[in-house]
C-alpha cells in the first residue's frame, strides 16, 4: 500500500542537478612545456547520471584536441570530481568554452530525459 | 626580604599569565568563497501520454506529463540557458516512415519578478526547437519543455509497437 507512495515521493521530490566550476577559468602552465592546463571541478547531484563528457571549444563550437585523465569522467551521485585539462599551447588561445554534457542512460518507458550541459568560458 | 617576596611574586604572575591560554587570540576563521555558478536541475521527469495510434505527446491531457527544468544562476548575466525540445527519438522500434516534431519551451516559474521579460526577450534556434534565454538576473527559472511526436508524415499512420525515449536539452552557457 505504502510503496507506490513511497516510490511516488521519491520521484517527486528528488532534486537532480548538475553543476560545473569555476565559470571563468584560465589556461595555466603546466609541466609538460608545450602545454597548458586548467582544473575543473563537476558536481553530480543526478542520481539517474553517473557519467559527463568533457568537451573544448572554440567560439564556433568546432571541438578542439585536449588531453584529459578521462574523457567521460564517472561522478558518482552527490560526489564532486576535480579534473585537469591539458591543451596544446598552439590551441590555447582558440579555446573558447569548456563544456561537461550528462550522458544518459537508454530507458525502456515513454519518458523524454533530460541531457544537462554546462560551459565554462575562457575570457 | 619584603623587596625579595615582592619580585618572586611579580616574576611568578609574570609567568602564570604568559601560561595562561589566551582566549583572545583562538580565533577560529569561517572561510567562503562566493562564486558564479549554474546549475541544471530536473525538477520533474516527463513522460509521453499516447491518446492515439499515431500521437506521442508529453501534455497531461493526453496522460503525459512535461518535463520541468530549473536553471539557477548565482551571479546575473554570467550564463545563458538554451533549452531544446526533442527532434528524434534517443531509442525507438524500427520507423519506416516519418515523425513530425512539434514541441514548445517556456518560462513556467520564475524565483523573482524580475525575471518576467526572460520569455518575451528570448530567440530561438534550430528551427525553432532550441530556445535561448539570457539570464540577466541572479536566481531560480523553472522552464517547462513539451513535445509532440506525429507519425506518418500528415498520413496518421500509426506507430510500431515498442518503447521510445526522447532527450530534452538543456544547457547552461557562460556569456
Amino acid at each position: 500500500m505504502y510503496r507506490p507512495v513511497v516510490l511516488w515521493l521519491l520521484l517527486c521530490g528528488s532534486v537532480a542537478a548538475h553543476d560545473m566550476t569555476p565559470t571563468y577559468p584560465k589556461w595555466k602552465m603546466s609541466f609538460i612545456p608545450s602545454a597548458r592546463m586548467t582544473t575543473m571541478q563537476v558536481f553530480n547531484k543526478r542520481a539517474d547520471v553517473q557519467w559527463y563528457q568533457i568537451g573544448v571549444f572554440d567560439k564556433d563550437w568546432n571541438q578542439l584536441p585536449f588531453v584529459t585523465r578521462y574523457k567521460i569522467l564517472r561522478v558518482k551521485y552527490l560526489s564532486r570530481v576535480k579534473f585537469d585539462v591539458y591543451i596544446s599551447s598552439e590551441y590555447s588561445d582558440e579555446a573558447e568554452y569548456i563544456c561537461s554534457t550528462s550522458k544518459l542512460r537508454g530507458n525502456d518507458d515513454f519518458k523524454p530525459i533530460v541531457e544537462s550541459k554546462i560551459c565554462s568560458r575562457f575570457k | 626580604m619584603n623587596k625579595l617576596i615582592t619580585l618572586f611574586l611579580i616574576v611568578g604572575l609574570t609567568g602564570c599569565s604568559l601560561l595562561m591560554p589566551k582566549k583572545a587570540e583562538a580565533v577560529t576563521n569561517i572561510n567562503g568563497n562566493v562564486e558564479s555558478r549554474c546549475t541544471v536541475n530536473t525538477d520533474t521527469t516527463g513522460y509521453y501520454g499516447n491518446p492515439n495510434a499515431y500521437t506521442l505527446t508529453t501534455l497531461p491531457a493526453s496522460a503525459g506529463q512535461v518535463p520541468i527544468v530549473r536553471v539557477d544562476t548565482s551571479l546575473a548575466n554570467a550564463y545563458k540557458a538554451q533549452i531544446s525540445y526533442p527532434t528524434s527519438f534517443s531509442s525507438s522500434p524500427s520507423l519506416g516512415d516519418t515523425v513530425v516534431w512539434t514541441g514548445a519551451v517556456a518560462v513556467a516559474q520564475a524565483s523573482s519578478t524580475d525575471m518576467s521579460g526572460y520569455q518575451a526577450a528570448s530567440t530561438t534556434a534550430d528551427g525553432g526547437a532550441m530556445r535561448i534565454y539570457e539570464l540577466v538576473h541572479a536566481g531560480a527559472t523553472w522552464f517547462s519543455v513539451s513535445s509532440v511526436a506525429t507519425y506518418g508524415g500528415g498520413q496518421q499512420k500509426a506507430f510500431p509497437g515498442g518503447s521510445y525515449s526522447a532527450v530534452v536539452t538543456a544547457e547552461c552557457i557562460a556569456q
